[in-house]
């Protein structure tokens, strides 16, 4: 499973599994992500969690950002749409920084195969 | 009309074998061509192995009938050597349980006078180079490609795609594999270009045109893409054919 750790000063504060399909990140006290710190909006942004529809045990976890005052930056690039995260993806929500670390991923082989029939 | 064709393969920068195989040939009269690339998968030997017997099946098969097969008929001779060359794939493989899991994709152009079929498995991929612009002529057979079909992701973020390498159709997996065949008709000046994503990894395809501009001979631009590739440190194997129309 996925988890998003917040950082202060480069030290893991806080961390978020992501267990759940849809997950809200926020100041308002619904969001289950909450982020009570004034540059973050009320409902900032969304992270989805779907199963990959090609590729069998594969998770793919989309971020949206949420029309947010002060914006979603994945890697230092401002979000517009839908994007999907990538292990070690740095993640700005107004000024609060989270690492998206997903310890899956780095079990998919990485040289090419063919999906069996 | 005449027709001219280069191919070169290189092991890249990384890698200890060339699981890619090539071979491109023209007709006597200069008015029929046949080039296939096949790039290998499946562990040290496995995908040597199933580049070379795929490329060989295909080249023989199709060769003899190159100059005398009308047109109505070849994109059923491509498919038959397809399946011919799955079947050399399956008999080569036979209790030899090291090569278990090797593969090959493949991209192969059938090039008669003016017109050109162009079949696919895999992500070795054909272009058109026509009138100062480059098109890409085949769709890859890849998860991320129907991730990017279906609007779950941008092209922009196939490159970091952790399984982008997972091949959705190729030789070796299926018993009777497809190729996609694409037909177009081509214009003077043209030029095919196929390769294998050694080449897509490491060269970006805005660098394509203006590098090929240097050189007038086809032989220097193929060379010219392959070493621009290695200069860029490609860590997989690199190959590609040209074939230009004049």
């Amino acid at each position: 499973m996925a988890v998003l750790s917040q950082l202060v000063d480069n030290v893991v504060a806080n961390s978020f599994e992501l267990d759940r399909p849809l997950m809200h990140l926020g100041r308002h006290p619904d969001c289950e992500i909450r982020i009570d710190e004034i540059s973050v909006s009320a409902h900032h942004a969304v992270i989805e969690v779907e199963q990959n529809a090609y590729l069998d045990g594969a998770v793919d976890y989309y971020i949206t950002d949420s029309a947010s005052t002060n914006g979603t930056f994945i890697n230092d690039i401002r979000l517009n749409g839908r994007q999907r995260l990538n292990s070690n993806d740095l993640i700005r929500i107004g000024w609060n920084l989270f690492r998206f670390i997903d310890e899956d991923e780095n079990a998919l082989e990485k040289t090419a195969y063919i999906l069996e029939e | 009309m005449s027709l001219f064709a280069a191919g070169l393969t290189d092991i890249g920068t990384r890698r200890s074998s060339n699981q890619d195989t090539l071979a491109c040939t023209v007709s006597p009269e200069g008015d029929h061509a046949l080039a296939v690339i096949a790039d290998g998968m499946g562990g040290y030997r496995g995908g040597e192995i199933a580049s070379r017997v795929v490329v060989e099946a295909l080249m023989d098969a199709l060769t003899p009938v190159l100059a005398r097969t009308p047109a109505a008929q070849v994109p059923e001779r491509i498919q038959t050597a397809i399946t011919l060359a799955a079947e050399r794939l399956e008999d080569t493989r036979r209790g030899r349980p090291e090569l278990d899991r090797m593969g090959t994709t493949v991209v192969l152009a059938w090039v008669q006078q003016q017109r050109t079929w162009l079949a696919h498995l895999g992500d070795s991929r054909g272009y058109l180079l026509r009138d100062g612009s480059l098109c890409q002529l085949t769709r890859d057979h890849t998860v991320a490609q129907r991730m990017v079909d279906d609007g779950s992701i941008s092209p922009d973020e196939v490159a970091r795609l952790p399984f982008r390498n997972v091949l959705t159709q190729a030789l070796g997996a299926t018993a009777e594999p497809r190729a996609t065949v694409t037909e177009l008709a081509l214009q003077a000046g043209d030029r095919l270009l196929l390769c294998s994503d050694g080449l897509t990894d490491a060269l970006p395809e805005p660098n394509w045109l203006p590098l090929l501009g240097r050189w007038p001979v086809l032989d220097d631009q193929v060379r010219g893409l392959v070493d621009a590739s290695l200069r860029n440190q490609a860590d997989d194997n690199v190959s590609v054919v040209m074939i230009q129309y004049c």
